[in-house]
């Protein structure tokens, strides 16, 4: 036998030994119900009562959270590869309209109108996840802006009282700046979901907006004077007043800068806002209160976040997974999780009405519930609008956005640039 | 024995050896403070409040899905690349010392798939397993890793192996041994050096893979690398499991590289003199 042949005797038989290896699947035993998540506070303590919902309803789930970006990678290979290995998925607003067009998530029009329950979730979240008439999702997390600040460096400033209008922010953020600490602290970093969240709120309080006149008219807007006047406002805010390296600050950034005393006042969402108040997570929390976000000649408008659960189309058993939408928005599953979690960002009126919960607030902040509600009754729903290409535009625009603070590009030049983008994506 | 040199030139080179391995090794050092440091004091110096120390990440990591993810790295990234070794040296063997007239392409092929970016495999791949009932497997997991790890340890070991001298494998089939028995006892002992270096370099890329593991894993069989970023969530990011997981992520490869260290070293000179 010549050294060729048994050469390759030895590699057939390494090769077998893998064959053999590689067909022995390892995969666990399916649960009745399939649940894709992405990790936040609700979404954790919902994992940690898979027990319950089995308890209610007999059947069994296995709630998967993981991280945003994992599952956003995750999430699009199983819709995409049609993989059916999901009931359950998390469902972002503001992915919704995109997931509906591509036929993504299979619709629970029948469904929720026959819960008896239904009047008790809050209107807008519940309304935002209708797409064409039919309802797609339920929401279980509403989050808005808000304001944290602290008393003991406005005070130091000269002020008793936070800012209440963006005009009176750039006053009071110099005179806190003048004393050494910087004063205000806001995503920047790019991205629909990170600056696009946090920027709009300046840019609607001047008048600014995406679309000449959204929905009926989506010709790009943003490179006017009232545009303009809010990119500026933001700009300077974040340049001249905020903390060394702000321009590439995300949510994680900004809400450590509150918590370790490195900035004077934030500006984010409400559940954010609400882990800069716990003593546990903050070294500061004694000094810090809450406010509105600032208004501007135009009015405020206060960002909103909306997530719920939507049922994707190549879901094997709808009617389980329903059943799992409809505890985990219940109001016993946001009650529980409210108080355990000091989930704040809760979707039923009854949950706020409930004894055990505004407690559970009071003690992180008594006007927090109630400033929570003035700014969900100030936000607009489509204060992201609210159309299929809207991811793509928001990371346009965001880094344009992020461009004009860095200095990259001027801000005129970045809102000409945004206006163009925004072109380009509804032209494709 | 050589007097110790300690002229200008030698402290010049120490001071910008030692200034480039603490540049290197900054973010580990980083990592490790932030493994021992609470929440609210996490973005603060150390020098500023060194007294805040806390063991919360590590009950953070422990209660998490890490433990696991840690372990399916673990056997993924060993069994691929032991594999790999069993497959991949016989066929640098062959390469090395066959007489076939289609090596230039076999050396073409091999270079192909060192070069071609992981994304140009993974998604075939996806597709499948989907179809084969192998996404979020070890197996499945395992292959995909081969994918990565054979290349390169055929393409190392023919390297290594081509430096054996003909007349040792001559000798060893002279004195009666099996073509195997001399691939075993003669010439992988001879090339020990490359051959344990390929080792560590295939087991290092599984290890720190991130994009296969991303794609074809679910909540099964989720690697290591995958499961740190289950710590970036929506609300908040957990920089101090972050941190630790980085750590610990890192600490098995020490080991490996000290105990791989000298047959490396030996790999890059040149260890068979024919």
């Amino acid at each position: 036998m010549t050294i060729h042949k048994k050469l390759m005797q030895l590699s057939a038989a390494s090769l077998a030994v893998i064959t053999g290896f590689a067909l022995t699947p390892t995969k666990a035993v399916a649960e009745d119900v399939e649940v894709l998540l992405f990790s936040m506070p609700f979404t954790r303590a919902l994992a940690e009562l898979e027990a319950d919902f089995e308890a209610k309803t007999g059947l069994t789930a296995k709630i998967d959270v993981i991280g945003q970006d994992v599952f956003e990678n995750r999430i699009t290979l199983s819709f995409t590869g049609k993989t059916g290995d999901l009931d359950v998925v998390h469902a972002p607003v503001i992915q919704l309209q995109r997931w509906v067009k591509a036929g993504w998530l299979r619709p629970i029009t029948a469904e929720t109108a026959a819960m008896a329950t239904k009047d008790d979730i809050l209107a807008g979240p519940l309304d935002s996840f209708v797409v064409n008439g039919e309802q797609w999702g339920l929401p279980f997390l509403a989050g808005t802006g808000m304001m944290a600040y602290r008393t003991d460096l406005l005070s130091e400033a000269g002020f008793d009282e936070p800012p209440a209008t963006w005009e009176e922010m750039l006053t009071v953020a110099a005179a806190v700046k003048e004393k050494g600490t910087p004063a205000l602290a806001m995503r920047v970093a790019p991205g629909q979901g990170f600056n696009m969240f946090v920027y709009p709120q300046i840019m609607r309080a001047y008048g600014g907006k995406f679309f000449a006149d959204y929905p009926t008219d989506l010709t790009p807007s943003m490179n006017t004077p009232e545009g303009l006047q809010g990119l500026e406002v933001y700009s300077k805010l974040m340049n001249d007043y905020g903390p060394e390296g702000i321009g590439n600050f995300n949510f994680g950034e900004v809400t450590a800068a509150m918590q370790s005393g490195q900035v004077a006042m934030i500006i984010d969402e409400s559940g954010l806002i609400a882990q800069t108040l716990d003593p546990e997570k903050s070294q500061f929390a004694d000094k810090i209160s809450i406010a509105a976000v600032p208004s501007g000649p135009a009015g405020r408008s206060p960002a909103i976040a909306v997530h719920g659960l939507g049922i994707p189309a190549d879901a094997p058993n709808a009617e389980a997974s329903f059943k799992f939408i409809e505890w985990a928005t219940s109001e016993e599953t946001l009650t529980k999780i409210a108080i355990s979690a000091g989930f704040a960002d809760f979707t039923r009126a009854s949950v706020a009405d409930n004894s055990d919960v505004t407690e559970r607030f009071k003690s992180i902040h008594p006007d927090f519930l109630s400033l929570r509600v003035q700014m969900l009754n100030d936000a607009i729903g489509h204060y992201r609008p609210l159309i299929p290409q809207w991811p793509q535009i928001g990371q346009a625009v965001g880094e344009n956005i992020n461009a004009a603070v860095n200095g990259i590009m001027s801000n005129q030049e970045a809102l000409e640039a945004a206006d163009e983008e925004i072109a380009n994506i509804l032209a494709e | 024995m050589p007097k110790a040199r300690t002229g200008p030139k030698q402290i010049i080179g120490v001071t910008m050896m030692l200034a480039f391995v603490g540049f290197t090794l900054l973010p580990i050092i980083w990592a490790l403070i932030l493994s021992f440091r609470p929440t609210t004091h996490l973005f603060e110096p150390i020098w500023e409040s060194p007294t805040f120390l806390t063991l919360d990440n590590f009950n953070t990591l422990a209660r998490s899905d890490f433990p696991i993810a840690l372990f399916n790295s673990l056997v993924t990234a060993g069994s691929s690349t032991v594999l790999a070794m069993i497959i991949g040296v016989p066929a640098g063997f062959a390469l090395a010392k066959g007489r076939s007239h289609r090596k230039f392409i076999a050396s073409w092929a091999l270079l192909l798939l060192r070069m071609a970016p992981p994304v140009g495999f993974v998604i075939p791949l996806f597709l499948i397993y989907l179809n084969i009932g192998l996404l979020d497997t070890w197996a499945g997991l395992i292959a995909a890793y081969m994918v990565l790890t054979l290349p390169l340890v055929v393409w190392s070991s023919w390297t290594s192996l081509a430096q054996i001298p003909d007349e040792l494998i001559e000798a060893s089939l002279l004195d009666g041994a099996t073509l195997f028995q001399t691939l075993i006892k003669v010439v992988l002992p001879a090339a020990r050096p490359g051959i344990v270096a390929t080792a560590v370099l295939a087991f290092l890329i599984a290890w720190n893979d991130f994009f296969f593991a991303l794609i074809i894993t679910r909540s099964s069989t989720v690697t290591a690398p995958v499961s740190v970023m289950n710590f970036v969530s929506y609300a908040s990011v957990d920089w101090g499991s972050i941190a630790l997981a980085s750590v610990v992520l890192t600490l098995p490869t020490v080991p490996v590289i000290i105990f791989a260290n000298k047959y490396i070293v030996q790999s890059m000179g040149g260890a068979v003199k024919g």
